[in-house]
């Protein structure tokens, strides 16, 4: 008797306390960590803490509030100083030289100097580091340092995406002092955020750096909370558990309720379905523009994201956008389909198998079902093969695929966002599939050009070529949503998703 | 392993024979094998499963490595060296007390099991405990007049325990909960028993709750079809004649007898809790040890997995034998034999 | 090893009318009523004959509540819900029965061979069967789906190898006792070849007992393709699963409940269907259940 009264009791004094959380339930860290902590919910936590090595979204967005890179970029993504106070490039364009920034410290207390730089530096080029920013630096012969507070990088070839390219975090600049296996367990940087503790799997706490170069952070610190789907993040956040997280899923930025400010910012990544112009039926162009053609991008955004996003061209970033209409069928074009199909002696029809990851994002395959059934209007069969993330992986990496419905990260700058793809001396050009002597040449004046508007002119024709081709079928890129609780102000989202503002952070 | 150590010096004597003989021994001897083909099975499942640790880590990025740097990488995972060196070094490890080192957590996989089996463990026993205290007295309650109203509502029940999957009934918890009433404990970071018992028992009480209707369903109807059948008896009715009250004879007579195939049950149920948890923590947040083997699998960490997995089976090896020596203590008959 | 699982005493199949005294009980009927209408509207969606295809999207039309056209409503492509729920309930079916099926013809084969010759062959597949056991079975089906080539088939496969073990269990546990009657004994001394004797005298009063655990095990299959399916490593979309259906509901189901309130309902009404036929077959097949 006793029993059955007292579990029901218990359970409901369980229930009612969690109901009406108090202070210190609501601010878990506050306990830990003072007030004016933030709790940011993320998905997983980092896989790395090295910042060389690091393409983990969560990991990046983790280091890059503890590293500090030579250079930034600003909302706008435009280029600006960070370690290194100024820049300039020689005239014949083979030499940058680099003014660092004086008075910064590591979190460790030791001084910043061009030592640094150049250790790390050469510490990506070397390729046992395994940084995955190497050929970001290919062009880069030496590395020298000239003064405590001068280095000078010398260049085979001009390189004008370069100094976009060191403002990533997997550039980050690390004391010459330390061994790199201990910052695995213990992260030493210049940024605004020092590391202080972490749970595997569950949570990764960060503390402001009152020695930061710049405005010291408004928040006390930071923690990374894992909450292993977006669903449950904004469960969390409804309950007032997690005050800030950036989402990827419309579908659950969607249905936030209220008490939640939910603010999207366009994406830098692109929904596209890769093309493997070297395999089957789609060595033929015809066979690759019938099914531009074919394809109704908007279609496939409203019913796979719900229309979150926007329809889009090779290249994404601001200010080198492409223009979305100039491709050879702007909008979707059946009739056409049916010629390209029949000028390539296909007219009953191709079949090409695409490879879908599950799980790696969230519209995946649902952009591969809109596809399926809108090529199938146009007897273009598109079968599926559905693979677990790692198999996907694998087959990408090993360009073991006709087509690939794929999310691919992208730069601010189109040469390091393409570059690596559509040249055939490219480190992903197998995977990309494609290339040609014009390209090569387009890709090379890029590259050497320095005058903006000069080199607007020349990606826009790159832009033309992959569309007149049909490289790759670009479809559109998304939003992420940053959602934020009520008294949580000033965090600036960047289109690559970057979490790189929790220092302009506030919360009342 | 264990020292067999026989009770008597007796039984020294017919030495092989006798010490394989004795059920003790053979059982121990049965459940190393069982490990050793837990940890082979492993092992290869996990070289079968495409990608590795790098392509796990790198993504797509691992496309744009240069050969020397993939090299650079497979040596400083482990993955150059050939697969039976690989697993001969890690069961090696493992027998001198080193699970391995999970490159993520930058921690040793021990240290992570310590961590996440007392939060398994606990969930385990509070879903096990929160069935039998619903369970228990529902069968007997269902048992004490067959295909009565209770029965009949029993039985209901334990058929809807049995046929509502763990994921659904965790799903619609925590969204209506969440949603509703903004009910959702497991938002906070998770706090451990010690640390914070009163928010640790409200982040384990809707995963327990999701685990428990599941489990209660066999245990009423365990408990139902045990003391139905201990009701027949002779004995009970003896008791019964004798005047023996008949809250005493429920406990006294009825339950206690029928408590063989009701703990063995439970047992049960806990062996494939300590290894079967792994959609409610996933969906609860619960960083457990089944969130750890899903984690493991997905980042690849070989080593994590191979330890972890192996860790479970060894529960499930002990709770088995443990629930086979409770048997044998608690029913007579067993006990003379 | 650890304990056994066997239904109590040996039942026979041979005695007559089974199949009446399992639908004369209420939980009998009920369950085949449930099955038969389930596998029925399954099998008209799969040969096309109802009113949409599971597949074919209308974007306009989406995420609208049950109607007269859609009685299940639409889901986020426009797609109607009923269709999709049917023809996951068709693939669950599917793979269930299939598992099922290969789980019980290999386990109930190495547990007669286990059971009636006993020595170095029970020595094996016990031993293997206790290795199965001691792995965690959501485990082992999650390994085995993420190794094959992933489509509904190897599914099954994945979830046959997690039942084999019961099925062996529990074989083996009858066949001992089987073997110690005295017809088969009988049957033994007159020199009749093992394997005849197996099949002519064994199997068949073993073969109540697989009976009862095969309904059981169409419950769980169902259960865990649907969790395998909820994990995103089940039957891959396009084709719907009840699992894939709930997981993607749980981000629709606040704009749109019925996403997530069919395919839960039909989850569990189809595994309530073979929980009570189960229960249903093993008090016919209990002789001290007779009444």
């Amino acid at each position: 008797m006793r029993i059955r009264l007292a579990l029901p009791v218990l359970i409901a004094g369980l229930v009612v306390a969690g109901c009406t959380p108090t202070a210190s339930q609501v601010d878990g860290p506050s306990e830990q960590q003072g007030a004016g902590a933030l709790v940011v919910g993320v998905t997983s936590d980092p896989d790395t803490l090295l910042p060389w090595t690091a393409t983990q979204f969560q990991a990046v967005n983790v280091l890059q509030n503890v590293y500090g890179t030579l250079t930034e970029f600003d909302s706008d993504l435009e280029v600006v100083p960070g370690l290194a106070e100024s820049w300039e490039t020689s005239e014949d364009g083979t030499t940058l030289t680099l003014t660092l920034r004086e008075g910064v410290t590591f979190h460790d207390g030791s001084t910043f100097d061009s030592e640094d730089v150049v250790h790390s530096l050469e510490a990506i080029q070397a390729e046992e580091t395994a940084a995955v920013a190497r050929t970001s630096l290919a062009s880069v012969t030496g590395i020298t340092a000239v003064d405590p507070s001068t280095v000078e990088l010398s260049l085979s070839t001009p390189d004008a995406g370069l100094p976009s390219n060191l403002a990533s975090i997997n550039m980050a600049i690390l004391s010459s002092q330390d061994e790199t296996s201990a910052l695995e367990t213990a992260p030493n940087g210049t940024g605004p955020f020092t590391f202080t503790d972490r749970t595997p799997s569950q949570s990764l706490s960060l503390q402001r750096f009152d020695g930061y170069w710049g405005e010291a952070a408004l928040v006390e610190g930071v923690e990374f909370r894992v909450i292993p789907d977006e669903t449950s993040i904004l469960a969390a956040m409804q309950s007032g558990n997690v005050q800030l997280s950036v989402l990827d899923d419309p579908l659950v930025a969607q249905s936030a309720g209220a008490g939640i400010t939910i603010e999207r910012t366009p994406q830098l990544s692109y929904h596209a379905l890769q093309l493997n112009t070297r395999r089957g039926a789609l060595t033929d162009q015809n066979v690759r523009l019938a099914m531009q053609c074919a394809i109704d991008r908007q279609v496939v955004l409203d019913t796979a994201a719900l229309g979150e996003g926007e329809v889009t061209g090779p290249i994404t970033s601001p200010a080198y956008r492409s223009d979305p209409a100039d491709r050879p069928c702007p909008t979707r074009d059946l009739d056409r389909a049916r010629e390209y199909l029949a000028a390539a002696g296909e007219a009953d029809g191709v079949t090409i198998t695409a490879i879908v990851s599950q799980g790696e994002y969230a519209t995946s395959v649902n952009e591969a079902q809109a596809l399926q059934a809108q090529l199938a209007e146009a007897d273009i069969t598109l079968e599926l093969e559905t693979l677990e993330s790692g198999a996907y992986v694998d087959r990408w990496v090993a360009a073991d695929f006709e087509a690939a419905v794929a999310l691919n990260g992208g730069r601010p700058d189109p040469d390091g966002m393409y570059g690596r793809y559509f040249t055939s001396e490219g480190n992903l050009n197998e995977v990309a599939g494609y290339s040609s002597p014009r390209l090569d040449e387009l890709f090379a004046m890029g590259r050497a050009e320095t005058d903006e508007n000069a080199r607007r002119e020349i990606y826009a024709e790159i832009s033309g070529e992959l569309e007149a081709q049909a490289a790759w079928i670009w479809l559109f890129t998304g939003y992420t949503y940053t959602a934020t609780t009520e008294g949580v102000s000033g965090f600036v989202p960047l289109a690559n998703g970057s979490l790189q503002n929790l220092r302009l952070v506030s919360v009342s | 392993m264990a020292d067999p150590s026989p009770r008597s010096p007796r039984r020294l004597r017919p030495l092989r024979a006798g010490l394989l003989g004795h059920p003790v021994v053979s059982r121990l001897l049965g459940a190393v094998a069982t490990l050793l083909g837990v940890a082979v099975l492993v092992f290869v499942l996990l070289r079968l499963v495409p990608g590795d640790q790098i392509t796990a880590n790198l993504g797509t990025e691992a496309a744009a490595l240069t050969p020397a740097q993939r090299q650079a990488l497979e040596a400083y995972y482990g993955l150059d060296r050939p697969p039976l060196e690989q697993f001969l070094g890690w069961l090696g490890s493992v027998l001198t007390g080193n699970l391995g080192w999970s490159g993520r957590a930058q921690v040793s996989v021990l240290d992570l099991t310590l961590q996440a089996l007392p939060i398994t463990v606990e969930l385990a026993v509070l879903a096990i405990a929160l069935s039998v205290l619903v369970g228990v007295p529902l069968g007997m309650l269902a048992a004490r007049r067959p295909n009565g109203v209770p029965d009949t509502l029993g039985q209901g029940a334990s058929l809807l325990g049995l046929s509502l999957p763990a994921f659904l009934i965790g799903t619609v918890l925590l969204s209506v909960l969440s949603y509703r009433f903004g009910f959702n404990p497991n938002g906070q970071a998770f706090a451990g028993l010690f640390d914070d018992p009163v928010r640790n028992l409200q982040q384990m009480l809707l995963p327990a709750v999701t685990l428990a209707i599941g489990i209660s369903a066999p245990i009423i109807r365990t408990t139902r079809a045990a003391v139905l059948e201990v009701r027949g008896l002779d004995f009970v009715r003896t008791a019964r004649a004798k005047g023996v009250g008949e809250r005493r004879l429920q406990v006294r007579h009825v339950l206690r007898n029928a408590l063989v195939p009701i703990v063995t049950m439970t047992g049960l149920q806990l062996g494939y809790l300590l290894g079967g948890a792994i959609v409610v923590e996933q969906i609860f947040s619960v960083p457990g040890i089944g969130r750890q083997v899903l984690l493991g699998i997905q980042q690849k960490e070989y080593a994590l997995v191979q330890s972890t997995v192996l860790v479970i089976a060894l529960c499930f090896v002990l709770v088995n034998l443990l629930t086979d020596l409770l048997y044998r203590l608690i029913d007579p008959r067993v006990r003379l034999s | 090893m650890s304990v056994e699982v066997v239904p109590d005493l040996p039942v026979g199949l041979r005695r007559q009318g089974v199949t009446g005294r399992v639908l004369r009980r209420p939980a009998g009927a009920v369950g085949a009523a449930l099955l038969v209408l389930l596998a029925l509207a399954a099998l008209a969606q799969s040969l096309g004959l109802l009113a949409f295809d599971p597949a074919v999207q209308d974007p306009p039309s989406r995420l609208q509540g049950p109607s007269a056209v859609h009685w299940f409503g639409t889901d986020q492509f426009g797609r109607d819900l009923l269709a999709r729920v049917l023809s996951a309930v068709a693939n669950s079916l599917r793979v269930a029965v299939v598992a099922v099926l290969i789980s019980a013809v290999v386990g109930t084969a190495l547990g007669l061979l286990a059971g009636y010759f006993g020595r170095g062959s029970d020595l094996a597949i016990s031993g293997v069967t206790n290795v199965l056991f001691a792995f965690p079975p959501m485990l082992l089906a999650l390994a085995l789906t993420s190794v094959l080539a992933r489509n509904w088939f190897t599914v099954a496969v994945a979830i046959a190898v997690v039942y084999v073990p019961i099925f062996v269990r529990t074989t083996r546990g009858a066949t001992l006792s089987v073997r110690q009657v005295d017809f088969v004994r009988a049957a033994v001394s007159t020199g009749q070849h093992p394997l005849a004797t197996v099949v002519r005298h064994v199997l068949p009063n073993v073969a109540g007992h697989v009976v009862v655990v095969v309904a059981l095990a169409l419950s769980w299959a169902v259960l865990t393709e649907a969790a395998l399916s909820f994990l995103g490593l089940g039957t891959p979309p396009p084709a719907a699963s009840l699992g894939s259906l709930i997981l993607d509901a749980r981000t629709t189901v606040f704009v749109a409940w019925w996403t997530m309130l069919f395919p839960g309902v039909l989850v569990v009404l189809l595994v309530i269907a073979f929980n009570l036929l189960g229960d249903a077959l093993r008090d016919a097949l209990d002789p001290r259940g007779r009444r």
